[in-house]
């Protein structure tokens, strides 16, 4: 798929076919996602690949928009190592650009994503961290919930003029 | 470009050449910015395009690592409106999303980009801020300078299986 048409197609996918998604997609998309741009290089984002039905049911109550893991068949928790950080703060931009790069490879492979945010809601981050046995220096920022699509959306045109000024605000 | 190699071969370019940019790339860049994913769709993503070569000079000067600004052909400040939230302070994610799909456009277009951070820095965000002449409620997040490139970088070969694990963090699989 062309790169430009891929960035302007990407929708929110909520729903999947009842199939797996391949080992080999799996590791195109975490690949996509580490090269990522990251503040002084400093790669702060891991990844928890999760396709156990019971863990994705649980992670399906750990935030009131993740319901629909309930029935998508791949689940990917990107967390940010703050202790890995060289520029501090900047683990947030560093796992954005990350879970961009994994939506946009999704939509690019055939596949069909959602991003579900986590952090900064404390009982989700907690919640994640209890089902995926995270470490203390591992804060849950996405998860990005995966699968073959069951529906079409046509590309958004979000473009807005308004948003745009030239050489200062005013 | 194919979408996954624009995405495996994004580096950060800071040495252009003297050609301008034109509207229609700088255009088709904004596009892509906008087609980010937001939090409830919220699009709080602004933007501030600089092509006067004195003010690129100026953001240049007065951000640390912002040097490449000053040979390029236009800059690009990411900026996000951050009043009415409903998820405050989550306009640097969604600011930084659509920092990316510019740089992977650029890519694309045949550009060189590169992620100069603002946010997370008092100093330099009021520097921008008085620079371009942002009000309150708008906070620059990230600069990107834009240009033809005049360097040539391989891709990154980032990958890095021991960040990746299977079901929790604890598994006896291959990442531990």
């Amino acid at each position: 798929m062309d790169a430009l048409q891929a960035i302007m197609g990407r929708r929110s996918i909520r729903r999947y076919e009842d199939r797996p998604v391949e080992e080999v997609k799996v590791e195109a998309l975490v690949k996509a996602a580490m090269a990522a741009p990251s503040a002084g290089n400093q790669q702060s984002w891991r990844f928890v690949v999760v396709t156990d039905r019971e863990r994705l049911d649980k992670l399906a109550d750990a935030s009131p928009f993740a319901g629909l893991l309930e029935r998508a068949p791949l689940a990917i928790v990107i967390c940010g190592d703050v202790t890995a950080e060289k520029h501090q703060g900047f683990w947030l931009q560093d796992c954005a650009a990350a879970t961009e790069n994994m939506l946009l490879a999704a939509h690019a492979l055939g596949l069909g994503a959602v991003w579900l945010g986590f952090y900064p809601v404390e009982e989700r981050v907690e919640g994640v961290r209890h089902i995926c046995e995270l470490p203390d220096a591992l804060v849950p920022f996405s998860i990005v919930a995966l699968g073959y699509p069951s529906e079409e959306k046509p590309p958004a045109d979000r473009y807005n003029a308004e948003y745009v000024r030239r050489e200062t605000w005013g | 470009m194919d979408a996954l190699n624009a995405i495996m071969t994004r580096r950060s370019v800071r040495k252009f050449t003297e050609e301008p940019v034109s509207e229609a790339d700088v255009s088709t860049i904004l596009h892509a910015a906008m087609a980010a994913p937001s939090a409830f769709n919220q699009q709080r993503w602004r933007f501030v395009v600089v092509r006067d070569s004195e003010r690129l000079a100026e953001l240049s000067e007065e951000t640390p690592y912002a040097g490449s600004l000053a040979g390029a052909a236009a800059g690009i400040v990411v900026c996000g409106e951050t009043a009415d939230e409903r998820t405050p302070g989550y306009w640097v994610v969604e600011c930084s999303a659509a920092t990316e799909n510019a740089l992977l456009a650029a890519n694309a277009l045949g550009l060189g980009a590169v992620w100069l951070g603002v946010a997370m820095y008092d100093d330099r965000i009021g520097n921008v801020r008085g620079i371009l002449a942002l009000p309150d409620h708008i906070s620059p997040l990230a600069m990107i300078a834009l240009g033809h490139p005049a360097e040539s970088r391989d891709p990154a070969a980032r990958f890095d299986a021991d960040k990746v694990h299977n079901e929790t963090w604890h598994d006896a699989g291959s990442g531990d």
